[in-house]
């Protein structure tokens, strides 16, 4: 049975015959012929490369998952049973987002920020600061998608995983960052008074006083000076993107200090 | 409109209204929408994280076939409903032309043609359904548990609030129900909206920051389980609507927020404030621009 494939003599092949999946299929698990298998192959990479790249997208190198999900065309070729009517793709599908999955599970992606998003919330945050202090103002997400070559979406994602980080890499101050923190604290004390200006209630005045300093500095420059985010992160030496952060998370806090102060529910 | 026809084999009663409904048009972009929804849900509710990822994956699928070949190139309503049974969570894709159906049959012809094997090989179950001159939809089924509770939200299906279909939604659509849903899926959607809308990095925080202030104050204000939101994207502009408004909360703003600091950082961000009447109801309206 073997050996049918390669001893029949072959009639002088159509242009595609030699391309055609079963008779590769036959050429490869009866006949262990390597070069069946390496026209598979390169037949079902585009396969597995889309499939890697709707699987993983965003989340993880795009090389280790191609490297990963290649695996698992491999496994598919091997196990594919040709006789059963089903084509080839409907099982290779299955195994290989199979293997990314088990991948995915296995290296402990979910638990830890995924590495490749890290990456990229760094250099989001770099390009951003480059593009804000050459333009002078912040830039848009197609410029910052543009100056990385990265997609939209994949800037966006950067954005949003700044905001679930707590405390990262994100946070390290930049060389000439001394500068900055110099002139934060200059810009603290008793301009908090200030503060009246918004003519906030006793209850938020109060519930101010439990705001760390440097969050209060934020919330003033932004409310009360209207700075733009960008412009407070100068003066403090970090990021618009951990500016972003703290100003979510001290409005955050402010509603359930004043939420349990006046009893609301 | 009212809710669609729940999905088959589930085993939540009958006339559940979902939690999540999104009304988008078919274009490429909005599937950023509905990724962005499902990541807030999933945070909502304590997903596996490796979990998400295969429900965006499938779900991106079915949505893609929508976008691709439901209109034959033109445009066209893409609907997603997403339900949160205790065990599970179902995603149900819908579109008024031909989306998926002419896709079955054809599965195997080159890379374009994997969507439906790729939901078929994430999701736990799958239907498809076909409605002469309804449209086709896909039910997916993801039996994941989720780790955080959620509010239960009444079986008796109501209609969706005006404010998701009224002229304004032109780009968005949603309504959510219960309320810690919305509080993580509407931050994201209005960070992609802002991105959208050409504003810069302290503007899409800046429309973030809304979102928190909004979600923190509107609940009281909202009548009915479900809240309503309406958005227009214009270049440098996003328009908002949300409502529907309890009666007699058209003080709505006057009043609370000079509450929890509400008050500046709404008037620091948006451009316009205002209520307005939307079918019988009223909603806040909001501009922003870049």
């Amino acid at each position: 049975m073997a050996a049918i494939a390669t001893t029949m003599p072959k009639p002088r092949p159509l242009p595609s015959a030699n391309d055609d999946p079963q008779q590769l299929f036959v050429r490869w698990q009866q006949g262990e012929d390597q070069g069946a298998r390496e026209e598979l192959v390169r037949q079902f990479m585009p396969l597995t490369r889309s499939l890697a790249r709707r699987y993983g997208r965003s989340s993880e190198p795009f090389d280790d998952l191609l490297q990963v999900a290649s695996l698992g065309l491999l496994k598919a070729l091997d196990r594919f049973d040709p006789e059963r009517g089903h084509s080839f793709q409907s099982f290779a599908v299955p195994t290989i987002l199979g293997e990314m999955r088990r991948y995915f599970r296995d290296s402990g992606w979910a638990v830890h920020v995924p590495r490749g998003a890290q990456e990229r919330a760094l250099k989001v945050r770099d390009a951003q600061e480059h593009l804000a202090s050459e333009h002078g103002h912040a830039p848009t997400v197609s410029q910052l998608a543009q100056y990385l070559e990265l997609d939209s979406e994949e800037v966006i994602d950067a954005l949003q995983a700044t905001q679930a980080y707590e405390t990262l890499s994100l946070d390290t101050p930049r060389p000439g960052a001394e500068d900055g923190v110099m002139t934060y604290s200059d810009t603290m004390g008793e301009e908090d008074e200030r503060y009246e200006l918004i003519e906030l209630d006793a209850t938020v005045t109060a519930a101010l006083k439990h705001i760390p300093a440097r969050e209060r500095a934020i919330l003033r420059m932004r409310f009360v000076e209207d700075l733009t985010q960008t412009q407070i992160a100068a003066r403090l030496g970090i990021s618009q993107m951990q500016i972003s952060r703290l100003l979510r998370r001290s409005l955050q806090q402010l509603r359930v200090l004043t939420r349990a102060t006046e009893g609301v529910a | 409109m009212t809710w669609s026809s729940p999905p088959p084999n589930d085993d939540t009663p009958r006339a559940n209204a979902p939690n999540v409904c999104l009304n988008l048009s078919n274009s490429a972009e909005n599937v950023l929408l509905v990724r962005e929804t499902l990541t807030g849900l999933a945070e909502a509710v304590g997903l596996h994280d490796g979990d998400l990822n295969d429900i965006r994956t499938a779900v991106t699928e079915a949505c893609n076939n929508v976008v691709l070949h439901a209109y034959q190139g033109r445009e066209g309503p893409m609907e997603v409903e997403m339900y949160v049974p205790r065990h599970a969570v179902d995603v149900v894709v819908r579109d008024h032309g031909s989306g998926i159906r002419p896709r079955i049959p054809n599965a195997h012809n080159g890379a374009s043609g994997i969507g439906v094997p790729v939901i078929q090989a994430l999701a736990q179950s799958v239907e498809f359904s076909s409605v002469e001159s309804e449209g086709t939809g896909v039910w997916m089924r993801f039996a994941t548990p989720r780790t955080v509770a959620l509010e239960s939200i009444p079986e008796q299906a109501p209609e969706l609030p005006a404010v998701v279909q009224a002229e304004l939604a032109r780009t968005l659509g949603i309504a959510i129900a219960p309320m810690s849903l919305a509080r993580a899926i509407l931050p994201r959607l209005l960070c992609v909206l802002a991105a959208r809308a050409h504003f810069s990095t302290d503007r899409i925080s800046d429309a973030q920051l809304l979102a928190d202030a909004l979600m923190a104050q509107t609940p009281a204000s909202i009548d009915g389980n479900h809240l309503g939101i309406g958005v227009s994207v214009q270049p440098r502009n996003l328009e908002l609507h949300v409502g529907p408004l309890r009666t007699g909360r058209v003080i709505w703003r006057t009043v609370d927020c000079t509450v929890a600091g509400l008050s500046p950082v709404v008037e620091k961000v948006v451009s316009d404030l205002g209520v307005v009447a939307v079918g019988s109801s009223e909603a806040l309206s909001l501009r922003l621009s870049a």
